[in-house]
């Protein structure tokens, strides 16, 4: 009765798992390994509109005996890994043999590997992830330090403040954050006054900071509300006891506040490396990419560019398991406190 | 609900207007309210041949202006028995792509498609003709020949307003500082140092899209033309863009950053806008539909201020370093529902294109039908195609060329690597992603 009991409580969730969870990924690493095209066969057409007649040679589908599109569908491993990683193989694509002399030279001049556009995407995603993370745990920590020491009147106001940015749409956030900052707008114009020339976009130290501004001016006020309600449960006797100590108070908050706060400053962690590693919003609308890419931008590019799906599928999955090595450390820790709980 | 809050508030915004335009006379509307009053008029206005048809059609556009237009058009259709949904999305050209491609029934029965989607799903083949329905209809609905997209000879797209790139420049400083309207890189180059050396505040007088990706390949697809240029060899899907007349282009480009802003290379269409608008700059290559903004008071500085002329092109006597394009609509192969569901999709379409929705919506575009009364920066795109203006590039595998191009261009551009060797990299990550979709890089490939 009780197995049964407990596989009616757990059927649910764990259906529910499987089929948004499960099942997407197990689709995804399929996609990846296998790779579609359609057959095509050269036509010349003549073809007329609003600017006249011209005549092309072009490339269109085979039609089947029911008039369908002739497809090519085959397994081709890692190859798609291979290629988003910049270790090119064309072996089981649907190879296009480059004899001419301009496709030769251009094998030939393929970039290096730091030159490869996931590696510069993975740098600057981690400079990103790793960047912003101290500032937001200790900046999200000061913020709720300082609202806890506030009058309870001012709380409500800081706290409705604070939480502003993290409310508003990333990709508003972004815009709001680019005419800040771009030609004309409201940083340039001020700084131009105190004879101080920035053009934020222009190379990439400030593009790149420009980023990172936005990605710890979004995901501050979630460290800090966080913060916030752990110290709320702060044990006040404990705090009285370091007191009566004669403990200052740094001394009160390295060895009572900041212990009893280290699982939530785990948890803020482990969520903005999820979330930091996935950056796209303020790529896409600051930069466009100009000095600044990330990897989720690079699964973004292939999908709707080259609307590749089973190339999207090896870059979103290799997005995912930079996202698990970088959660080593901090599941181990909480694996550690679990087990030590226990 | 959300759409209804929208029309009125559009009709609101029309009768206000109305009501202006009576009081002081012969009053002219701005950009802004002209496009208020042209959704209040389309959806205003009943479909006349849409009476008795019994469907459910689904439609879907990107978010341009005319294209909301005629989405009121087609919505002002829905009566009992026909219920018409327009989908506007920014994502409209790879929903559409999708939906083409699906294997069972398409989601939508028609899309507003770019001549370079057109070329994409064409390739496909999976276009449905629409000859039939244009031999039967088209005479009643004054449909012009030079709407009709056709591919030896079958109607596969209606193709209904067109656009390219003008030089948009400040008449009065021109003027003021005697200078010639540039018609050539070299000259457009001579008049940016004169504004900059002679007109205060001018510290970047030349604003141009530059920006990563889409923008800046664009710019070197139209400076390629311009230099007599190749992107592919004749026929094949074989990469010809790296050729010297492409370093050339390049080469090109880079001689106009000097009097472009330090942030050119994040600069869009939106941020060229907006310099012009702002009176930050004097210049600049700008989409044709966008240079009536130039006028809009709510938004600009120089109303009344900016003229404009054909792109200039790089070398003296060369092509305007411009592009035609079009916009229309088609049908896909997979529409299922039969022949009666196919001819009132064509109804609702011909709605959405008749001369009246024209009228109704003429400042919103540069319309392809002879009922559009060109404004005051209408005729862009005459005077492109006189100065020898191409069509967009129609090889299906263009887009992956043009993508690569936009990822690597930035890099050649400020310097950090060789023209040679980003065009080269382009060339070969292009080739690499072509070979992925089935490209054939030879014509003794496609006849194996």
């Amino acid at each position: 009765v009780k197995t049964r009991s407990f596989l009616q409580f757990v059927a649910p969730s764990a259906l529910l798992m499987v089929v948004l969870l499960a099942l997407p990924l197990v689709l995804t690493l399929w996609l990846s390994v296998r790779s579609c095209a359609p057959v095509l066969e050269l036509a010349t057409v003549q073809q007329s509109g609003p600017f006249g007649v011209q005549e092309t040679v072009t490339q269109r589908a085979r039609l089947d005996t029911r008039g369908q599109a002739l497809e090519q569908c085959g397994w081709v491993g890692w190859d798609y890994y291979r290629k988003v990683l910049g270790m090119d193989s064309d072996a089981k694509l649907h190879s296009a043999p480059a004899s001419t002399a301009a496709g030769a030279t251009a094998a030939a001049d393929r970039p290096q590997l730091g030159q490869n556009e996931f590696w510069q995407a993975l740098q600057f995603t981690l400079i990103y992830t790793l960047g912003t993370l101290p500032v937001i745990l200790v900046g999200g920590l000061l913020l709720a330090l300082a609202v806890q020491a506030a009058t309870v009147r001012l709380r409500g106001v800081f706290i409705a403040a604070s939480l502003l940015p993290f409310i508003i749409t990333p990709v508003v956030g972004a815009l709001a954050i680019k005419w800040l900052f771009r030609d004309n707008g409201l940083v340039p114009h001020l700084l131009s006054q105190v004879g101080v020339h920035v053009f934020w976009m222009a190379q990439a130290w400030s593009a790149r900071l420009l980023i990172l501004l936005y990605g710890v001016w979004h995901v501050l006020p979630f460290a800090f509300i966080v913060l916030y309600a752990g110290l709320q449960s702060v044990p006040q006797d404990s705090m009285e006891a370091a007191t009566l100590d004669g403990a200052s108070r740094w001394q009160k908050l390295r060895f009572v506040v900041l212990p009893h706060l280290m699982p939530l400053l785990a948890f803020v962690t482990m969520i903005h490396l999820m979330d930091a590693y996935r950056v796209f919003e303020p790529v896409l609308v600051l930069t466009q990419g100009a000095f600044t890419t990330s990897v989720q931008y690079l699964t973004y590019y292939v999908l709707m560019e080259e609307n590749n799906p089973h190339k999207a599928s090896a870059a979103a999955v290799l997005t995912m398991v930079g996202i698990a090595v970088l959660l080593i450390p901090v599941l181990r820790r909480t694996w550690r406190e679990q087990r030590q709980g226990l | 609900m959300k759409r209804r809050d929208v029309l009125s508030s559009a009709a609101c915004v029309a009768v206000k207007v109305a009501a202006t335009g009576a009081a002081t006379g012969a009053m002219a509307l701005r950009p802004s309210d002209a496009r208020a009053a042209a959704a209040a008029a389309a959806a205003a206005r009943p479909c006349d041949n849409t009476a008795g048809l019994q469907a459910d059609i689904h439609l879907i556009g990107n978010a341009l202006p005319a294209v909301q237009h005629l989405a009121a058009r087609a919505h002002a259709c829905n009566s009992q028995g026909l219920k018409v949904t327009f989908k506007i999305t920014p994502q409209a050209r790879i929903e559409t792509e999708r939906a083409f491609a699906a294997a069972g029934r398409s989601p939508f029965d028609a899309a507003v498609i770019s001549a370079g989607a057109f070329s994409n799903l064409y390739s496909r083949q999976q276009l449905a003709p629409m000859t039939d329905l244009v031999a039967r209809f088209g005479a009643r609905y004054r449909l012009e020949e030079r709407m009709l997209v056709r591919v030896n000879g079958e109607v596969m797209a209606l193709a209904f307003m067109q656009n390219t790139q003008n030089l948009v420049y400040r008449q009065d400083l021109f003027e003021k500082h005697r200078l010639a309207v540039p018609t050539t890189h070299a000259q457009l180059l001579q008049a940016a140092i004169t504004l900059q050396a002679q007109e205060p505040g001018m510290a970047y007088p030349l604003a141009q899209g530059y920006a990563k990706g889409f923008d800046v390949a664009v710019e070197f697809t139209n400076v390629l033309a311009s230099l007599g240029g190749q992107f592919f060899e004749p026929g094949r899907a074989t990469p010809a863009f790296q050729s010297a007349l492409g370093q050339q282009a390049v080469a090109a480009m880079r001689t106009l950053l000097p009097v472009m802003t330090p942030n050119a290379l994040a600069s869009n269409t939106d941020d060229v806008m907006n310099l012009l608008q702002q009176g930050k700059a004097a210049m600049g290559v700008l989409w044709a539909t966008r240079a009536s903004r130039m006028d809009d008071p709510v938004a600009s500085k120089v109303v009344g201020r900016m003229a404009f002329a054909a792109a200039p092109s790089v070398l003296p006597g060369g092509r305007t370093a411009a592009h035609l394009w079009w916009d229309g609509v088609a049908m896909p192969r997979n529409m299922g529902g039969g022949g009666a569901r196919r001819e009132a999709v064509f109804h609702v379409l011909m709605e959405m294109l008749s001369e009246p929705s024209v009228q109704s919506g003429n400042e919103l575009a540069i319309w392809v039908r002879s009922a559009y009364r060109p404004g005051r920066f209408g005729t862009g795109v005459a005077l492109a195609q006189a100065a020898g203006a191409l069509a967009w590039p129609a090889e299906p595998f263009f887009s992956l060329a043009h993508g690569e191009l936009g990822k690597a261009l930035p890099d050649a551009l400020v310097g950090t690597r060789p023209i040679a060797d980003v065009l080269n990299a382009a060339a070969a990550a292009y080739q690499s992603v072509a070979a992925e979709k089935g490209f054939l890089n030879s014509a003794k490939q496609g006849a194996s």
